[in-house]
């Protein structure tokens, strides 16, 4: 039983590996050839800090019933006032603060919780590392940051092609993950 | 091992089919007939005591159980006889988890529930416990459905036809699933979530039909009702809730860039049914841009209205609109509850209620339309001045005025960006349904006492996306919000009592003789005296109530059951309201209550 334990474990790691290799051709899809986020790793920020529930997966944000969030795509912010705004929030919105102790034992803008007072930004669902801020700025930066109308390639590195939630990106030129998927399913 | 232990499973699960179809086999066709949901039996359901064959319990959807084993009396006993975890609480789409807004429906000691992704579990509950018989996960797409759903991962409940079980899934599908091993029968797409539609929704049966109702008016949908035959599957009707060219009322969208093809309407609540006029009445949601009525001039029909449809054809018989040019997102997607009261001079008022998001509660004559009574059920409302007493639209509406301001110094518009309402958008009375009690002639609404502030932003037709947000602006919550269980005398039209909680009413009511039950999102389920609405028992579940409570008997015994787990629209976005709710845990939980 020990051993049928181990051996799912170990075929499911393979899987893994399997997903990954797979996986990576298709995010290279959408971004330019020299993909500065190879591990996928600001991405994942982005999505375990739920960059995406309000700025959505594109990072057009747009006006919802949470308010406004501002499209990062048309952000004009640098690099350092990106990471700011992701580790203190923004006073007085809905963008909440990600870093430990931010108001009280980190700098924010110059100021402590009680020269915020009101503005007080809301404290996120979950607290990101320096280094989590600095891969996810660099996400931001590299693969949203200036670019156009989100398009079906980019929708699909996000997401991958299990959901359809990319469809509605397609062009007659892309390819149709449907069939495709199809295709695999036949062999 | 996990191998065998699956094989183990279906050995299992194939000798006991076996043994069931030869011991069962003579007695089958019987148990079979008794079992199957028939029209005759959804238009009696109130003679099956109980079982809880509807969504609304019945037709009138008045929520009403005669059981009475637990009342006024022997409530303070009520304890949890059992309990069951369901799944579902995993994201999608912009949605960190799914929660419960589902009302569980018992059939002969069978019980059926949702997850808010819409899985169905069929639970036995015979012998004083339950035992899941089977789970149908229908795979919805979770990007695909939680990128476009405005308010939550929901999904409200399942309705019997035949000897299948009928459900939606947030993804747009309508599923029939056999009642008795839980295999998909067959499934269609009703709703497309690449143009902002999905479904939350329990379907409504009539005849031989399932009704569906459509949510995405923050996505710019233009909202429908659709009939499917069950017995072909194929699309009967479908009406449009915001009239096309050349149909009346399509001249209240008075602009010039066909904003009524994005203009909302949304159904997402179960409707009820008059089989005397073969009417099926539904509320109508909120015109889309939510908040800038400037984009869309107009008295903006059929949204925030109860819509009266011929239930055969789909044709629309009457409306009653609430708010017209509707600035504050007050949808009226509530359910109508069909009763008949004594009126002037020996006569039977024949009503449909309905209890507004605006914070007005309306009775309207369900033959006619016509407004008969309408009164403010929260504590504050600061949009209107009242109802004008013939008509029972705002006092300020002007029906020569393209775009209404109401109470100007409060209604939120392009010249005043900010603005702070009462009620808040949630309402007044949100989707969590009222019930009503026929002897004492009481309707009780669970209400979300609240203001809150809307910030305008102009909508110009470039920013109209495909599955984008298409709300003219958002709300934000500087005020604390409560809430409370009001009683209205339906032979009055007055507030007979309120009872007020420290937290909004998510869940929902359920009213039985004596006695009146709800719950709070963070976590009581109480007992309420019917009358008085004194409180006679409470019980805290640890998570957060967001489902409405219903009641049902096997073995000859009544219990109380109710889903918990705390998820649509309030914990992602109106939370800093209730900023005590933020402790409140994601759940998927079934409770089941007796004495």
């Amino acid at each position: 039983m020990a051993n049928g334990k181990m051996s799912s474990i170990t075929a499911l790691i393979a899987l893994a590996a399997v997903a990954v290799a797979l996986s990576a051709p298709g995010a290279a899809l959408g971004q330019s050839a020299a993909s500065p986020d190879p591990t996928d790793a600001g991405k994942a920020v982005f999505k375990r800090a739920n960059c995406f529930g309000c700025h959505k997966w594109h990072g057009n944000g747009g006006g919802g019933y949470g308010g406004d969030a501002l499209s990062l795509r048309k952000t004009e912010l640098t690099r350092e006032q990106i990471t700011e705004t992701i580790a203190c929030g923004r006073p007085g919105t809905g963008m909440p603060f990600f870093t430990r102790g931010a108001y009280d034992t980190v700098n924010c803008y110059g100021m402590n919780r009680q020269d915020v007072g009101g503005q007080m930004p809301p404290e996120a669902n979950t607290f990101l590392r320096a280094t989590d801020i600095d891969v996810v700025a660099s996400y931001v930066i590299e693969h949203i940051k200036g670019r156009g109308e989100p398009n079906y390639a980019e929708c699909v590195s996000f997401f991958g092609d299990a959901s359809r939630v990319c469809d509605i990106y397609k062009t007659p030129a892309e390819p149709n993950a449907n069939s495709a998927a199809g295709a695999g399913k036949a062999q | 091992m996990t191998r065998f232990t699956n094989h183990g499973h279906l050995m299992r699960a194939s000798v006991l089919a076996t043994v069931v179809a030869a011991a069962g086999f003579a007695g089958a066709l019987t148990a079979r007939a008794a079992d199957e949901v028939t029209h005759d039996r959804l238009l009696n359901a109130d003679k099956e005591p109980g079982n809880w064959l509807h969504h609304h319990k019945n037709f009138a959807a008045t929520r009403f159980s005669s059981l009475k084993d637990i009342n006024r009396d022997n409530v303070k006993n009520l304890k949890v006889a059992w309990t069951m975890h369901l799944g579902g609480v995993e994201g999608g789409g912009i949605w960190t988890h799914g929660g419960l807004e589902g009302t569980p429906i018992v059939e002969n000691g069978f019980m059926y529930v949702t997850d808010g992704w819409g899985s169905v579990y069929k639970i036995d509950t015979h012998g004083g416990q339950g035992v899941l018989a089977w789970k149908m996960d229908p795979k919805t797409d979770h990007d695909w459905a939680g990128g476009v759903a405005c308010c939550g991962v929901d999904n409200r409940g399942v309705a019997l036809w035949g000897n299948l079980v009928i459900s939606h899934t947030l993804d747009g599908r309508l599923i029939a699933t056999n009642k008795e091993n839980g295999q998909v029968a067959w499934q269609r797409q009703v709703a497309n979530p690449d143009k902002g539609e999905v479904i939350t929704g329990a379907p409504l049966i009539v005849k031989n039909m399932a009704i569906t109702g459509v949510a995405g008016a923050e996505y710019g949908i233009r909202g429908w009702l659709a009939a499917t035959d069950l017995s072909t599957q194929k699309e009967v009707w479908r009406t449009f809730t915001i009239p096309g060219k050349g149909e009346p009322g399509h001249d209240t969208w008075k602009d010039d860039k066909n904003s009524a093809a994005s203009g909302g309407g949304s159904t997402w609540v179960t409707g009820s049914y008059d089989p005397a006029t073969d009417t099926i009445i539904w509320g109508v949601g909120n015109p889309g841009p939510d908040w800038d009525n400037q984009y869309r001039p107009g008295d903006n029909l059929y949204t925030d209205s109860s819509l009266a449809l011929d239930a055969t054809t789909g044709k629309i018989k009457w409306h009653y609109q609430h708010t017209p040019n509707d600035p504050y997102d007050y949808d009226s997607v509530a359910e109508n509850v069909l009763v008949d009261v004594p009126g002037p001079g020996g006569a039977t008022l024949k009503l449909a209620l309905e209890a507004d998001r605006n914070g007005f509660a309306y009775a309207i004559d369900r033959t006619t339309g016509k407004f008969v009574w309408g009164l403010p059920f929260v504590k504050k409302v600061t949009w209107t001045k009242g109802l004008d007493q013939e008509s029972g639209k705002p006092i300020e509406y002007d029906p020569n005025k393209q775009v209404q301001r109401y109470n100007a110094a409060v209604t939120p518009h392009r010249e005043n960006k900010v603005a702070d309402i009462c009620p808040g958008n949630m309402g007044g009375k949100n989707w969590p349904p009222t019930a009503y009690n026929p002897d004492l002639k009481l309707w009780y609404i669970p209400v979300i006492e609240s203001c809150n502030r809307i910030t305008v932003e102009e909508s110009v037709p470039e920013k109209l996306k495909a599955r984008e947000f298409w709300t003219g602006g958002g709300p934000s919550q500087p005020f604390k919000i409560t809430g409370s269980v009001t009683a209205i005398d339906v032979t009055t039209g007055k507030v007979a009592s309120k009872l007020e909680t420290p937290f909004p009413n998510l869940g929902g009511i359920l009213a039985t003789p004596d006695l009146v039950f709800s719950g709070q999102p963070s976590g009581e389920v109480m007992a309420l005296d019917a009358k008085t609405l004194e409180k006679r028992w409470e019980f805290n579940t640890g998570g957060g109530v967001n489902a409405p409570p219903m009641s049902f008997s096997v073995d000859g015994k009544q219990y109380i059951a109710i889903l918990v787990g705390l998820g649509g629209a309030w914990d992602k976005w109106f939370i800093d309201a209730t900023p005590e709710l933020k402790r409140i845990q994601p759940g998927s939980m079934l409770y089941v209550f007796a004495l």
